[in-house]
């Protein structure tokens, strides 16, 4: 959702993990998307990007041991996953938390079952040379500010510190190469990612997490729709275990894993693979989930990014939080 | 009058039909109004952000526009270089192909970095799509201007230039306008891609809604697109008939 472009990478550029999204797809019905795909007793797991680090327990999880036939679908620019869950053209999809509140609100019944990510890697990619002490700075000295307009953090940092002051411009993607060129320049990134490549390549970046302006939700969520969960929460269920033992075994060892996707995506090298593998760690397994199971989801946080967007008005109905996740991923046994 | 009445009719009843079946699908719950939004919503969409959509369009008219007649003047002054002379065209015809071949999607970024954020990126996303369809047609059309006709001319000594303002580029005219047809189209296609990546217009007000899930919104935006490319379409073939009609069967 955060990475959403989809520029083609620029020749010159070595950001080899470029990503970049953007719902170009989402203007087809999603039921067209997925359907070729549809094989029988075959499990569907649609991702919002290619295989790379950020999906590595998805990849290394063995679904076979738990009796499940899964087809991961990597994604592309923009990969609509949360339509398509609700069109029933992919069973599980990963999303991002912010992404299910608005579904619902719109009235499509698309329910959490595991975060895989306990806080966003989305950040705010600076030059040190700025000297910024924190993220509101930015808002206050001029530049260039890359960044899309319609993220609900975009709007929270705009209501927060006014965009008055830098010129907007939409988001790059990954691409980092006015990053590069303008000392000025600051653009929306995964700090798992754009921001490695821009310390790879000597520059001085940066980061402010978005989370330090208090907007965190959920991220690399594994989705159903509400239809799926009532007729098969065994699988559900199934998927939810296997998915968990697959992120112990890529936090423990990636490498394999990181191996088996590199062939999927040889754009991202093999170090870049280890790298982000790494930097991703902190934000997949915090004390929460030390003590209640990796992809544990609360009450409490899905509630206050429901009222934080609803303090942007993008909710035209108001779901209820125990309505946008299932406790599955909280009975860890 | 009246038969300008009749002939719009039969392009209204596809319209009224699939308009009304996607709006009753919709209601009747068969398609998921997230997936497909009801005409009604799409209206209400327009309705409620008109004043956003308004300036998109104006701004997005600005730059297709430009893009627009950047096209055609470069496009027929290309064809024209290109009619010059046998050697001249294979030298650089193949690269004026590169025009058509280009994956704009691809280089819209670039253009951002050459242009900067903003019109000029639009504007120039917009030219570089809709200058083929003029070159080719032009150049088509200048060079097949019928032989007894050039004849003619040579035989009263006109001089290149003469041929060129009074034969060759009168009798390509209704080929230029053909070309000019489909650039229009593609001027809007253009403009719309470069909004993606340098901003501004209706591009960025799809972006925008996509990204909040307001499909009701981006149908908005692309119909308001839509009515864009049928204007200038519009515009074209007003220009043609007034052009045409006294000697070409086209509009006659």
């Amino acid at each position: 959702m955060l990475r959403n472009n989809n520029h083609a990478p620029l020749p010159n550029i070595g950001d080899n993990e470029s990503v970049h999204r953007r719902h170009f797809l989402s203007l087809i019905p999603p039921a067209f998307l997925a359907a070729c795909s549809k094989t029988p007793g075959k499990i569907r797991l649609a991702l919002n990007w290619k295989p790379e680090p950020e999906f590595g327990g998805f990849y290394a999880a063995r679904y076979t041991q738990h009796g499940l036939n899964v087809d991961i679908l990597p994604g592309g620019a923009g990969t609509p996953t949360v339509q398509m869950i609700g069109a029933g053209s992919a069973e599980f999809g990963i999303v991002e938390a912010d992404e299910i509140v608005v579904a619902r609100a719109r009235g499509n019944d698309v329910v959490a079952l595991y975060a895989a990510f306990q806080h966003s890697p989305a950040a705010l990619m600076v030059h040190a040379s700025r000297k910024f002490a924190d993220i509101g700075d930015i808002f206050k000295k001029g530049g260039t500010l890359a960044i899309q307009k319609g993220l609900p953090f975009a709007r929270l940092l705009e209501r927060q510190y006014g965009f008055d002051k830098v010129q907007v411009v939409p988001s790059p993607g990954g691409d980092i190469s006015a990053f590069l060129r303008d000392p000025k320049f600051v653009q929306q990134v995964y700090m798992t990612s754009e921001y490695l490549t821009a310390k790879r390549q000597g520059t001085d970046a940066q980061v402010f997490p978005i989370s330090t302006a208090g907007f965190d939700p959920y991220n690399t969520v594994m989705a159903t729709s509400g239809d799926y969960l009532r007729k098969n929460p065994e699988i559900a269920k199934a998927m939810v275990a296997a998915v968990r033992e697959g992120w112990r075994v890529y936090l423990d060892d990636p490498k394999a894993t990181n191996q088996r996707m590199n062939q999927l995506n040889p754009s991202m090298s093999l170090d870049g693979f280890a790298e982000t593998a790494e930097a991703q760690k902190p934000l997949i397994e915090t004390d929460e989930t030390r003590k209640n199971g990796l992809g544990y989801m609360t009450r409490e946080r899905w509630l206050t990014l429901i009222s934080q967007l609803e303090g942007l008005g993008d909710l035209p109905k108001v779901p209820a939080p125990e309505d946008c996740f299932t406790t599955l991923a909280s009975t860890n046994s | 009058m009246l038969s300008r009445l009749k002939s719009i009719i039969p392009a209204l009843i596809p319209f009224v039909v699939l308009t009304a079946s996607v709006e009753l699908a919709v209601r009747q719950g068969w398609v998921h109004s997230y997936l497909v939004p009801a005409p009604s919503q799409v209206l209400r969409a327009m309705i409620d952000s008109r004043d956003e959509l308004f300036t998109a369009v104006a701004s997005t008219s600005a730059s297709a526009l430009l893009g627009f007649a950047l096209s055609t003047i470069g496009g027929i002054a290309v064809a024209v270089f290109l009619s010059s002379s046998r050697p001249i065209q294979r030298a650089f015809y193949p690269y004026a192909v590169f025009f058509q071949t280009v994956p704009i999607i691809a280089i819209a970024p670039l253009l951002v970095i050459w242009f900067g954020y903003g019109m000029r990126t639009v504007v120039a996303s917009a030219f570089v799509v809709s200058i083929f369809p003029v070159i080719a047609n032009t150049l088509t059309g200048i060079l097949s201007t019928e032989p007894p006709l050039r004849d003619l001319f040579r035989l009263y000594g006109a001089s290149t230039w003469t041929t060129l303002v009074k034969l060759r580029f009168p009798s390509a005219l209704p080929q230029i306008l053909t070309g000019l047809r489909v650039a229009a189209g593609l001027a809007v296609i253009g403009a719309i891609v470069g909004e993606f990546i340098g901003g501004q217009g209706l591009g960025s007000v799809v972006d925008v809604a996509r990204t909040q899930q307001r499909v009701d919104k981006v149908f908005a935006a692309v119909l308001l697109a839509s009515v864009l490319g049928l204007a200038l379409f519009g515009l074209i073939n007003l220009v043609s008939y007034f052009t045409l009609r006294r000697w070409h069967a086209s509009e006659q």
